[in-house]
């Protein structure tokens, strides 16, 4: 369990984070979204007591991190898998970490084992890939054996047999009854993985609600159909109390009706002898809705054309703060 | 490799924790750092090669010297101090590498959020890995002194002035310059907290320990008679390897007087340096 309230971290006249207050709840995975430079970091330097708050309190299972009497059992955090001493061996570098809380060189050779670095133990981890970094980091996470896991952008750089792998590392830790915090600047990546999602922006909190409900309101009730008479079904589809609107990333003849259900179109289309070669609920994709909900609070904006769509968003369900 | 998710992460012998972090485990932690990086075993090598070859060079020219030496410069010749002068001159160049290290190459790697994720107590961490670095400093540095006085005299035999541990202030030399090296590694160790990054933490150990005292030498003679004692480096290395009554500078404290002066500057830093560590956003 972690709590934050009213957390915020200035540096000098920059606010990192401002204000946060949520709780994570053990025996899931909560996914910490935001984009670039919203804080996600900052926030987690704060949680293991790296960074002092400059306001607000955070702790981990009731106490502040510094205040831990076995922080590694209580603890596995992996904040930047390349942060560590490139000459010293994989096994040594466990070793050191595990000596300060008293953990077996046995265990050592345990976690390089669940992480499959055995082989390269002796090895200086300098020469590692980025993907052995990264086990290498979550096997200092295991160490302990936490009741909270916390990674930082832990996917970033991996290639699509590592990224399953750290899904699944994830949901099994979660499924022991284990709190695991994740951190991505990817919706697309937490769609898969976490059970809850905190999203910030600017340091601020913008969404706190479960994975299923940001989905179901993130989804609009949209249906896309695609027609060689769109008129005619623009015409009845009106007619029977729906809107509809020529969909902006479609070709010509797709439209994206609001309002009704399939079945509702379905049958509106065939009452009014309109043929349909496509019919499909349109769910705004979890990546365009999480743009939508950050776009006022993105740090660094490229000047891009005009891409940006009218997502359909429900937010009311949504934890709003502005 | 998807295998690997299904064994689970718990470890079988200690169900549900039974681990602290304390004083004791991050000790042997900090030991296991300093031991199983190379940058320690090439400069304790070098700290140990250079004072023992200082001492082989300058005795055996001293001994080949002394059939044609003037009277009052056998007078003058101090047998302690050729021996082991080198290891205090030349081992403070290497131990400052070491002892800037021991925490900058935490800070350059990003391993101190590590370090300090696993041991919290920051007070603990930062006072483990001086007493870390002042344990393999002594060890290896007295070996060195000890090395280097005995081989030293061994090569001055034939002056028949070759010096004895019994003799006045010839312990205390050999001592003072291994004990000196050892401050100069915590005197750098200390910067390095303060500084925090291993070039500049290392450029102003030598510019405090070797630019100070050379630019002093610049001010008025007057001024620097007073002002000598006071300052780091320098001649502090003179005062306590020198065990000649003939030979001390008179505007200088006792050896120990000048060996405490630098002790102070030293234990400042580390004050200075532990405040900053536990402090600061690491």
């Amino acid at each position: 369990m972690i709590e934050a309230r009213n957390l915020t971290k200035r540096y000098g006249s920059t606010v990192a984070v401002n204000d946060l207050g949520f709780t994570i709840r053990p025996g899931l995975v909560t996914g910490f979204l935001g984009p670039n430079g919203a804080g996600k970091t900052t926030t987690m330097r704060l949680i293991l007591g790296l960074d002092n708050p400059t306001a607000g309190t955070v702790t981990v299972n009731g106490k502040a991190h510094p205040q831990l009497s076995s922080p590694m059992h209580e603890v596995g955090a992996l904040l930047d898998a390349k942060a560590v001493h490139g000459g010293r061996s994989a096994r040594n570098h466990l070793l050191c970490l595990a000596q300060t809380n008293g953990i077996s060189r046995r265990r050592v050779d345990e976690v390089l084992g669940v992480v499959g670095l055995s082989d390269v133990a002796g090895k200086r981890s300098k020469g590692f890939s980025l993907g052995m970094s990264q086990r290498l980091g979550i096997a200092a996470t295991l160490l302990g054996d936490p009741q909270i896991l916390m990674f930082d952008e832990p996917v970033n750089g991996l290639d699509p047999e590592g990224i399953l792998w750290i899904r699944n590392l994830m949901k099994s830790l979660a499924a022991e009854g284990r709190t695991v915090f994740v951190s991505s600047h990817l919706m697309s990546e937490m769609e898969n993985t976490a059970d809850h999602v905190i999203v910030i922006g600017r340091g601020r909190l913008i969404a706190d609600c479960s994975m299923a409900d940001f989905i179901a309101r993130s989804a609009g009730q949209a249906i896309r159909v695609r027609t060689p008479q769109p008129e005619a079904l623009a015409r009845a589809v009106a007619a029977a109390g729906g809107r509809s609107a020529g969909a902006a990333d479609g070709e010509a003849g797709e439209l994206e009706v609001s309002g009704l259900t399939e079945e509702r179109v379905g049958d509106i289309a065939f009452a009014h002898g309109v043929r349909l070669h496509h019919l499909t609920p349109s769910r705004a994709s979890l990546e365009q809705a999480f743009m939508e909900l950050t776009a006022d609070s993105v740090e660094y904006h490229a000047g891009l054309p005009e891409t940006r769509q009218s997502a359909h968003i429900g937010n009311g369900g949504l934890t709003w703060r502005h | 490799m998807a295998a690997l998710t299904a064994s689970p992460a718990r470890p079988r012998t200690v169900p549900g924790g039974g681990y602290r972090a304390g004083v004791a485990g991050t000790l042997r932690s900090e030991l296991t750092k300093i031991r199983s990086v190379r940058s320690t075993y090439w400069t304790l090598f070098l700290l140990v090669a250079a004072g023992v070859a200082w001492s082989i060079a300058y005795c055996v020219g001293e001994a080949s010297r002394w059939a044609s030496m003037a009277p009052q410069d056998r007078l003058g010749f101090d047998p302690t101090q050729s021996s082991v002068v080198g290891l205090a001159l030349l081992g403070q160049l290497v131990i400052v590498v070491l002892g800037t290290l021991t925490l900058t190459s935490e800070y350059s790697t990003g391993m101190i959020r590590t370090s300090l994720t696993v041991m919290p107590r920051r007070g603990v961490l930062y006072g483990a890995k001086a007493a870390v670095l002042t344990a393999v400093a002594l060890a290896v540095a007295f070996v060195t002194s000890f090395a280097s006085f005995f081989i030293g005299q061994a090569l001055l035999t034939n002056t028949h002035v070759s010096a004895t541990l019994s003799q006045p202030n010839v312990l205390r030399a050999v001592l003072g310059s291994a004990l000196y090296v050892v401050l100069c590694g915590l005197f750098a160790f200390g910067l390095g907290a303060i500084i925090r990054s291993t070039a500049g933490a290392m450029t102003a150990a030598y510019g405090l320990l070797f630019l100070v005292p050379q630019l002093a030498k610049a001010l008025p003679n007057t001024w620097y008679a007073d002002v000598d004692r006071w300052l780091p480096g320098g001649d502090v290395v003179n005062a306590i390897t020198n065990t000649q009554q003939v030979n001390n500078n008179p505007h200088l404290f006792s050896a120990w007087g000048e060996f405490a002066v630098f002790g102070a500057y030293t234990a400042i830093l580390l004050v200075l340096g532990a405040v900053l560590f536990r402090k600061r956003d690491a």
